[in-house]
């Protein structure tokens, strides 16, 4: 952890920030969720980490999609991911956002998210212990100072893409382009 | 050197606000058997919010929420902080008063204009909350401003430092044992916390804030934190003739705050008003009659 290190504060403050504070969006998808609460209260506690629960998706940068992804949810993952402010992080937790995991031939059920809404990152198992999330963050952190967590980035160069693919899974969406075309290119 | 004064006042009450929230966050945590964040986590929040992009929703909402920080900022100038006080001469408590509600006004139309339900239920608790507090507030003010016989919080304070701290004085002993039972809802921690209840309107005012608005905010919510605490310390525990002392006496009435927020649960909107207006108004207005009956 080198959150004590002061010139790399003064090199990129911004890129300490968003590795030292990530605030995950409080929204319960899947059975996973069950596995936050001893994460952030006192058993496991990460908000030494900075990770801290907020409650609307406007001050997060952390997604946590726990769980499997119903075709409903899906709506609402995609509605939350496009509010969060840039530069954001989206982490897939337990194997069904994965590859469907027990839900592999389930009728209504996503079986691969990465489709719908980019993905920096996968926690494995059913269930991954809360200490999989203390990983993951670690990780995150290594790929936020790599420049490789580029989800969001992904997500503007490629929507055209990504919205086909959610207008395939949900039929037409009430909700207009989050990127108009031009910035496709 | 008034102009010096100007520039230190509001940084200091930045500085020692911010601080503030670090640390409530570090005990909170090892009140709850937690490591806790590091102090400085405040601060590495206000970074990544700032660096961070956000959507607008219109012009008032993005004014509203500097007016809020600049009436906050404002209204340190008027409050002595040991020797500092760089407004001493203009207005007292009286202005005082007029500029603590410019802060939850400037929150509400920055609100306001993001049409956001939550936003409103927000809104609306902050106004009724407001209007629970400021009644013995006002009971309470109207109690010193008799007793010492003057509206200058600046006299008020030397005052005290001649003559013993009011908190212990006996004629306006039940008006600071008032003062403490409302001191949670001025400064918007936990019995009265219902306006940023993360848990039921999804943190209220602040729902719709995001990026550099919602840092503005927390530095907005550091300054009331600190204004609320230097306005009871002024008051009652007599100020202080150097900085040093002035602090470690908001330190700890803070600490002391933290306790209750860590002990008690949410009360309702309506239980916060009903309690409000009960037994801190009671003993304010008793503590205003004694005032009086001595003062004969």
């Amino acid at each position: 952890m080198d959150r004590n290190q002061l010139i790399k504060w003064l090199k990129a403050p911004a890129k300490m920030g968003h590795k030292y504070s990530l605030h995950a969006v409080y929204f319960c998808t899947g059975c996973g969720i069950i596995e936050v609460p001893p994460s952030i209260t006192a058993r496991w506690d990460a908000e030494r980490f900075g990770v801290l629960p907020v409650a609307t998706p406007r001050q997060a940068n952390l997604f946590l999609i726990t769980g499997y992804v119903s075709v409903k949810t899906l709506r609402a993952i995609i509605r939350t991911y496009e509010q969060m402010p840039e530069p954001k992080y989206s982490v897939g937790f337990g194997s069904c956002p994965i590859n469907g995991g027990m839900y592999w031939d389930s009728y209504n059920t996503i079986k691969h998210l990465d489709k719908y809404i980019p993905i920096d990152g996968w926690i494995a198992g059913c269930m991954p212990r809360p200490e999989a999330i203390f990983v993951a963050v670690t990780h995150l952190w290594t790929l936020i100072d790599k420049d490789m967590a580029d989800g969001y980035k992904r997500y503007r160069d490629h929507y055209q893409a990504y919205r086909a693919n959610q207008e395939h899974a949900l039929g037409k969406l009430e909700w207009p382009p989050l990127f108009s075309n031009e910035t496709k290119s | 050197m008034q102009m010096i004064e100007m520039i230190l006042s509001p940084l200091l009450a930045l500085i020692i606000g911010i601080f503030f929230l670090g640390l409530s966050r570090k005990i909170m945590a090892r009140i709850q058997w937690r490591y806790g964040p590091p102090i400085t986590q405040p601060v590495i929040d206000v970074i990544r919010l700032f660096s961070q992009k956000s959507v607008s929703h219109g012009k008032l909402f993005n004014l509203g929420i500097i007016f809020s920080l600049a009436g906050s900022l404002v209204l340190v100038l008027f409050l002595p902080l040991a020797q500092i006080c760089p407004l001493s001469g203009s207005g007292g408590m009286l202005v005082i008063l007029y500029m603590m509600l410019l802060a939850p006004l400037g929150i509400a139309l920055s609100g306001g204009e993001s049409a956001n339900p939550n936003t409103s239920i927000g809104i609306s608790r902050k106004f009724i909350l407001a209007l629970g507090y400021e009644v013995p507030l006002l009971l309470i003010l109207l109690a010193l401003m008799t007793h010492y016989k003057t509206i200058s919080i600046v006299h008020i304070v030397s005052i005290q430092q001649n003559t013993g701290w009011a908190f212990v004085s006996l004629p306006l002993l039940l008006s600071g044992i008032a003062y403490v039972l409302i001191l949670p809802a001025i400064l918007g921690i936990r019995p009265f916390e219902v306006v940023q209840a993360s848990q039921e309107i999804s943190s209220g005012p602040m729902a719709e804030y995001g990026g550099p608005f919602l840092a503005l905010a927390t530095i907005q919510h550091a300054l009331s934190l600190f204004i609320g605490i230097a306005l009871f310390v002024n008051l009652f525990l007599g100020g202080a003739g150097n900085l040093l002392i002035f602090f470690l006496k908001m330190l700890v009435v803070f600490v002391l705050v933290l306790f209750v927020n860590a002990a008690l649960p949410r009360l309702r909107i309506e239980q916060a008003v009903k309690y409000l207006w009960r037994w801190p108004t009671l003993l304010a207005f008793i503590g205003m009659i004694i005032v009086l009956i001595v003062r004969r």
